[in-house]
């Protein structure tokens, strides 16, 4: 029996209705201008978010979240099975990639001011996911369970503890009791492998069909003069584009990952003193050193409450950033630009002081 | 429909009958959610060593022992008496070391310094690190939270 591929494809169709789902990809262009690089992270995201499932899922096959079983499942996968060795390895530097490439792309939008009307949604919802990623980095760092990542642990559950009231609940919930034990290790194995993925899938759905709902953002210039900007077409040629691009990720990823692979330090002892040089990701490390500056009391409070409040603050004014510059052409834009470059240089200079 | 000199209608009142049931059935649900997600786990009021490990101790010698799922620090005074911390820094949570050469204890994570009676002294730590009693009944030898006082 011979089959009419046609026919099938028209039954799908039927049924599914996919067709204005293709009629919009072949419809839809891309504009190009001097920004026009940065409409690439965003699928670079998709990319390293993409290796981090497949090596995750690998992972996730031998891994073991108990107390007795983490740290050995880890050194076996490391040793015994395979390649498992350049797994992990890669699994750890895709999330250092894709944080990266996260924030890069929040830049670049900060830049931009693509966060304007009436794309201020696109951006929370962004927002969202940049702290989701952190906190799968975060969850992720514990899996190990060697005595880096205890202790880096015991200090990030510990922050939320500075805050009255309702600190020590969340302190609490995340290490599932007062302290970090096993059950905080199957906990943050939950929340990594199962919680934090149900999490991003649904915030980057509304991320990525609200990019689609109002097209890419062109320059301020083009859009305040309302001129037309040249344009890709979406498929095939910006994919493409995107092709050659991952291809060239996916290379630097794999040497990386070859010539730096992550150590395994012996399993974690709840009762040794915290190890010298505790460090957390990179990408916490300017928050770490903010911590550290702080003295131990200020006035009638804690330091650490002072520095959990300033950066809470912090937070909340970037997500809701695109209402507070709401004339991005006027003078505010440029005092948001100010603020981002002080940012980047507070953020750059403070994790390098961590290192010292 | 509302009946003469009613504050409400009869579709309000039955509304509202209706909710205040689904809510009451909605909390019933969730509370033990609740109570199995954040466990019972405490640390605890006392534990018993036994005296011959620490009968030893030298003045000035520290010695670990298990406080639950913390680290104890135990530390022999000048005067032969026992003094027992929580080895936990009151900062972020750290577990801290004994430095024998400095007679200080020292957490690594953010540089917090104590003197040898467990006084916060420099770096981030807002207070001193938290002090255990002692006491040796026989051949136990007992820490406990300060006020827990002897079980009978």
């Amino acid at each position: 029996m011979k089959i009419d591929m046609k026919k099938v494809g028209a039954w799908f169709d039927d049924r599914l209705a996919l067709t204005p789902i293709f009629k919009y990809m072949t419809k839809k262009e891309v504009p190009q201008h001097e920004h026009s690089i940065w409409y690439y992270t965003g699928s670079s995201i998709l990319l390293f978010l993409a290796i981090q499932i497949v090596t995750g899922i690998m992972l996730a096959l031998y891994y073991k979240p108990t107390l007795e079983g983490a740290n050995d499942s880890v050194g076996r996968i490391m040793t015994d099975l395979p390649l498992g060795w350049l797994v992990r390895s890669i699994h750890s530097w895709s999330a250092t990639f894709m944080i990266a490439f996260v924030l890069t792309h929040l830049l670049a939008i900060w830049f931009t001011k693509s966060y304007r009307k009436p794309r201020e949604a696109t951006w929370m919802t962004g927002m969202m996911l940049l702290v989701v990623s952190m906190v799968f980095g975060f969850t992720g760092y514990l899996l190990p369970w060697d005595d880096l990542s205890l202790s880096a642990t015991k200090v990030g559950t510990n922050i939320p503890n500075a805050i009255p009231v309702v600190g020590k609940w969340v302190t609490q919930f995340l290490r599932g009791g007062d302290d970090v034990t096993g059950d905080t290790l199957t906990r943050f194995f939950l929340f990594h492998v199962c919680i934090l993925p149900l999490v991003i899938f649904a915030i980057l759905a509304v991320h990525i069909l609200l990019v689609q709902k109002e097209g890419m953002s062109v320059p301020l210039e083009a859009e305040v003069k309302k001129k037309k900007v040249p344009a890709l077409p979406f498929w095939p040629n910006f994919i493409l584009r995107e092709v050659m691009i991952w291809l060239v990720l996916l290379g630097t990823l794999l040497t990386v990952a070859l010539v730096f692979a992550p150590t395994l330090g012996p399993s974690a002892d709840m009762m040794a003193p915290a190890p010298a040089g505790v460090k957390p990701e990179w990408y916490f490390l300017f928050l770490f050193q903010t911590l550290k500056i702080f003295p131990g009391n200020m006035g009638p409070v804690t330091g650490e409450f002072v520095a959990v409040v300033l950066i809470l603050v912090a937070i909340v004014a970037i997500f809701f950033l695109p209402f507070i510059d709401t004339k991005p052409e006027g003078k505010k834009g440029r005092i948001i630009n100010y603020l981002g470059v002080l940012g980047l240089i507070y953020a750059i200079v403070f994790s390098i002081w961590s290192l010292l | 429909m509302r009946i003469d000199n009613a504050y409400f209608t009869r579709r309000k009142f039955l509304n509202s009958i209706l909710g205040g049931w689904l809510g009451t059935l909605a909390v019933t649900f969730v509370s033990p959610i609740v109570k199995f997600v954040w466990p019972p786990y405490k640390e605890p009021d006392e534990v018993k060593l036994a005296f011959a490990d620490f009968a030893g101790m030298k003045p000035g010698e520290v010695k670990g022992f298990p406080w639950g799922a913390k680290p104890g620090l135990l530390k022999r005074a000048e005067d032969g008496s026992f003094i027992a911390f929580i080895g936990v820094c009151s900062h972020l949570d750290c577990n801290v070391s004994w430095m024998a050469d400095k007679k200080k204890f020292f957490c690594a994570c953010h540089e917090g310094w104590y003197d040898e009676n467990g006084m916060n002294i420099a770096g981030p730590p807002p207070k001193p690190l938290r002090r255990l009693e002692t006491s040796v009944e026989g051949e136990d030898f007992f820490v406990r939270k300060p006020g827990a006082g002897a079980k009978a």
